[in-house]
């Protein structure tokens, strides 16, 4: 087997694009999926069971159902639908956000069940209204024990965004299966690829993992 | 100060508390006494309004806190809450334990809420902790804290539920000293407790509670030497 450095060579600049897709992809797809995440999370919670419903449907769905099979639907079918003609890169964003959001809201919503009632009782005894009471003392204290569980979905994202090659977003794979058309080489793209997300998720595990220790108080 | 009328408290078919009836002056030391499951601890959480009740009313200052049209966080303002096991927030530090509420409920500047709750703290002897943070406290100065943090907000009146039942025996002392002081400056208190020493020496009135009722209440001399009722001589021959 001669392995060819020269043609990921040829490809860097496109893989260092595609790579920059990648990062920017994952990026709107956790801090979108983040805002949807805690709202469809809190209205899991709600009391009223029959407001809670389509919370509990959504995440029933997007968690129930392949990624892959939900971008195919969001390329074709939703932003079609919405301004007329599709566009890969807003359906791969939309695609991982709706399906990041589902994952999030349970990660939001184990982190807030997970916080002493206590802590409640104590914040509304001293006159905090539900909402101060959240906002200043159950949440902080969730934030932080949800930060592994985050950072795992941030991971996975980042994965999984992989699949928008197939609606041709230009993002990593994208470009690591041009270059195996051209070349009719397998090795060498997906090597350089894997490589590429390797240095990715380590990164980021090393990152939050720093934020982690930063944040204990204990 | 505190009226409490027939009220009652179910958790679905438990019937917690059954028809209590009791009336606190201002400047009076209650201390309810019971053996678990006897609803002291239910009783002293419906007062806070932390459990919805089942019937009756509860008048603090004349003010009906049951009827819907009274504004919950107004009243709980008023009344501060002790927990047994402390509840501090463990990710702010003791000062700003203190200071959360006034700034964020009272809108008090945290430069006068921070004076205010360095008082409070040295009241407590816990001046040098300020900017520790509550896991680094040993039981006794966390719920030394925790009365500092409810103080903060100047209540009419403090509930204490079981304040010193988590405690490691050698720290009991020094919250009990804290709440004597604060019966002594002539807080209105409520305390489900055991210490029967405190009780009798604190305390203006106990009541015994078993099953629900208050079953017989008196001057603590009274009733820890001539109980009348069975189940209060039962109890405390098992307890004195």
């Amino acid at each position: 087997m001669d392995f060819r450095f020269d043609i990921i060579v040829e490809y860097a600049p496109f893989l260092l694009k595609g790579t920059l897709l990648t990062i920017g992809l994952s990026i709107a797809g956790i801090l979108i999926g983040t805002v949807f995440g805690l709202f469809i999370g809190l209205g899991k919670m709600l009391q009223n069971k029959l407001l809670a419903f389509p919370f509990t449907v959504y995440i029933t769905f997007f968690r129930g159902t392949p990624l892959f099979v939900q971008i195919l639907l969001v390329h074709f079918g939703v932003v079609p639908f919405l301004i007329g003609e599709t566009n890969a890169i807003y359906a791969a964003i939309i695609a991982l956000s709706l399906n990041s959001a589902a994952y999030i809201a349970e990660i939001f919503r184990a982190g807030i069940e997970s916080i002493d009632k206590g802590q409640m009782e104590a914040a509304r005894s001293l006159g905090m209204n539900h909402v101060q009471a959240m906002w200043h003392v159950i949440l902080p204290q969730a934030f932080k024990r949800m930060i592994p569980p985050l950072g795992n979905e941030f991971i996975v994202l980042i994965k999984e965004s992989s699949l928008a090659a197939v609606i041709t977003a230009p993002e990593i794979m994208y470009w690591g299966r041009a270059m195996a058309g051209q070349y009719y080489k397998v090795w060498e793209p997906y090597l350089a690829a894997a490589v590429i997300y390797l240095i990715l998720t380590i990164s980021l595990s090393f990152l939050l993992n720093r934020l982690e220790r930063r944040l204990k108080t204990e | 100060m505190i009226k409490v009328q027939n009220l009652k408290k179910s958790f679905g078919d438990n019937e917690v508390l059954k028809d209590i009836n009791l009336s606190i002056e201002p400047q009076e030391v209650v201390v309810v006494i019971g053996p678990s499951g006897s609803g002291k601890s239910t009783l002293l959480r419906c007062i806070n309004l932390l459990e919805s009740i089942t019937g009756g009313h509860i008048l603090i200052e004349d003010k009906d806190i049951t009827d819907k049209k009274n504004d919950i966080n107004k009243m709980r303002e008023e009344v501060g809450m002790v927990f047994q096991h402390f509840n501090l927030f463990p990710h702010k530090t003791v000062i700003e334990n203190l200071m959360l509420a006034p700034t964020k409920v009272r809108k008090v500047s945290s430069v006068e809420a921070r004076k205010k709750g360095m008082e409070l703290l040295q009241k407590v002897g816990l001046e040098e902790k300020a900017n520790a943070y509550p896991s680094s406290l040993s039981g006794g100065q966390k719920q030394r804290v925790a009365i500092a943090r409810a103080l903060a907000m100047e209540p009419k009146i403090m509930l204490f539920d079981e304040p010193t039942s988590a405690l490691d025996p050698e720290v009991v002392g020094e919250v009990l000293e804290v709440m004597k002081q604060l019966a002594k400056e002539g807080m209105t208190m409520v305390v489900v407790t055991h210490e029967m020493g405190f009780a009798r020496e604190v305390g203006d009135r106990v009541i015994f509670m078993d099953g629900g009722y208050i079953v017989e209440e008196n001057e603590p001399k009274q009733l820890f030497e001539s109980p009348q009722h069975e189940r209060t001589q039962a109890f405390l021959s098992k307890i004195l």
